[in-house]
């Protein structure tokens, strides 16, 4: 469905993509996931032919990629597109329809609702509904989004990814959760590599967890990392940040056996610094 | 691409702000120079303020493009089916389209209010004439729009619309204006445009140099055009 070989791309001193190489079969549910600047963004702008790379190749649907989005067969949801604003959603949506060979317009209560508000109207949740419905219009094989539950609630959201089921999807983002609970498979792209390509558990297992931040008089790194659950920590002068697979036992251990520990907060694993983490260990 | 052609006929045909600005604008003008001021000839006033309508209706097709292209439309456009060269003909299409109501408008405005009075063919031609002069502007406006983005693409338009205007003898004739000037005033788009109209006005057919001129600026605008949109693409 996609195939990805090599692809470097560079923006002047930045490098954004560095060698990248990805296949997704048919079925299958990819979770693009980074943090900001990885380049999930211009990895999936390749893909699309919106952007050439400076080398390597993209294959869409076993053709060139202009020449697959042509066919009507890819469904694409863009971070950055707008819409006209001066137009009523169901003549957009309607229009968008009828440019593929096999027209489908979203049957959705909340879509048929804004079929005659104009989109200059609509809230940044309603837009993204839109988009996703102009993603929907040609009954996609393969769908593509970027980014895609930005900007919508929680229902919205539980919605949007109900009527992606069924399809081959390649999606963007940069919640482990949206990740967890939609894709079948994790690529973790970071610094314009891949640094892991697997099934989600063995994704969660390397960023997953939580973290526990927490201050020292006597830094005592060594300790920190033998405590129970701890598989890595970072020291920045008298603070620690521990990442753990089980906080409990984690925190018991560390009130019983550092009596100094200060300032000790708790929070779900933050997906930057695991990243930082990650790719520090290959440097 | 039928339907993307319907979509963008119907939303240029419904756009109340093009009418004010491609019609009203054009009347009052008409009803300045020759009522209040009594500067022109009710017929080539007439005319004028239609041909210069219909020019700005054509210019700023390319404004609208300027803007889907700055607000992402033509991003999104970018991964449906349709071709590049499918969203120009529609956009082409539907400004065309919407050019015809306002040059009605501003003649309707002429017999109705002016008391302009001529054959029934004149005033079935010149609609025509003046819709077919302003196509230059059309390919010239794409250029604009894909040479610069959103609001700066039509504040640039606005100058140029306004310089072709006087500089083509709309505003006032071009023999009133200095010697120098005149002879680039009368190979202007702008004038040549206008002559079709003021040449029908006597019952005269266009002159074999003003659809050779014309034809030449259209060709050079849409040269303009296809250089600037290989550039810009979809971007």
């Amino acid at each position: 469905m996609l195939e990805l070989t090599d692809l470097t791309k560079n923006y002047g001193e930045i490098t954004a993509l560095d060698g990248v190489s990805l296949r997704v079969r048919e079925g299958e549910k990819v979770a693009l996931l980074g943090p900001n600047g990885a380049g999930k963004t211009t990895l999936l702008s390749i893909a699309l032919g919106l952007l050439a790379p400076d080398s390597g190749t993209a294959r869409l649907l076993g053709r060139p990629p202009r020449e697959a989005l042509a066919a009507g067969r890819v469904g694409v949801l863009l971070q950055d597109a707008g819409l006209p604003d001066d137009v009523r959603v169901g003549d957009l949506v309607g229009a968008v329809a009828g440019m593929y060979p096999t027209p489908s317009i979203l049957a959705d209560p909340e879509l048929e609702a804004l079929a005659g508000r104009r989109v200059a109207g609509l809230s940044g949740g309603q837009r993204q509904l839109v988009r996703f419905a102009l993603a929907l219009a040609g009954d996609p094989r393969l769908l593509i989004l970027d980014e895609p539950t930005v900007g919508l609630d929680v229902d919205a959201r539980r919605a949007l990814w109900r009527r992606v089921s069924g399809r081959t999807v390649v999606f963007a983002t940069h919640y482990l959760a949206e990740a967890d609970d939609h894709a079948d498979r994790v690529v973790l792209l970071a610094g314009g590599r891949v640094v892991a390509d697997g099934p989600v558990e063995e994704i969660k297992a390397l960023v997953g967890g939580t973290e526990v931040r927490l201050t020292l008089d006597t830094m005592d790194e060594p300790g920190l990392r033998a405590l129970p659950g701890v598989h890595d920590v970072v020291v920045e002068g008298a603070t620690a940040v521990l990442r753990t697979g089980d906080s409990d036992a984690t925190l018991r251990a560390l009130f019983a056996g550092f009596g100094d520990a200060r300032n000790v907060r708790t929070s779900g694993a933050d997906l930057e610094s695991a990243f930082v983490s990650l790719t520090g260990k290959g440097a | 691409m039928r339907s993307f052609l319907r979509f963008e006929v119907r939303r240029a045909m419904s756009n109340p702000v093009n009418l004010v600005f491609l019609a009203g604008f054009p009347v009052l003008l008409y009803l300045l120079w020759t009522k209040v001021l009594d500067l022109a000839s009710g017929p080539v006033s007439m005319v004028s303020m239609a041909t210069y309508g219909a020019m700005g209706g054509a210019l700023f097709i390319g404004g609208a493009i300027a803007l889907e292209r700055s607000g992402g439309w033509l991003r999104q456009l970018a991964v449906t089916p349709l071709p590049a060269h499918g969203y120009i003909a529609a956009k082409l299409a539907g400004g065309m389209l919407a050019v015809l109501p306002s040059v009605v408008i501003v003649l309707a405005a002429g017999a109705l209010l002016g008391g302009v009075r001529l054959p029934a063919a004149t005033w079935l031609a010149l609609p025509l004439l003046i819709w077919a002069g302003v196509l230059p502007f059309a390919a010239l406006g794409v250029a604009f729009g894909y040479s610069l983005k959103g609001q700066s693409a039509n504040i640039a338009m606005m100058v140029v619309y306004f310089v072709m205007a006087v500089l083509g003898g709309l505003w006032l004739p071009v023999s009133r204006m200095p010697e120098g000037l005149q002879v680039f005033a009368e190979y202007s788009p702008a004038h040549q445009a206008g002559s079709l109209g003021w040449r029908a006005l006597d019952g005269l057919a266009p002159t074999g140099t003003s659809v050779l001129v014309l034809a030449g600026w259209t060709a050079l605008f849409v040269l303009l055009g296809l250089w600037r949109y290989r550039s810009a693409a979809w971007r």
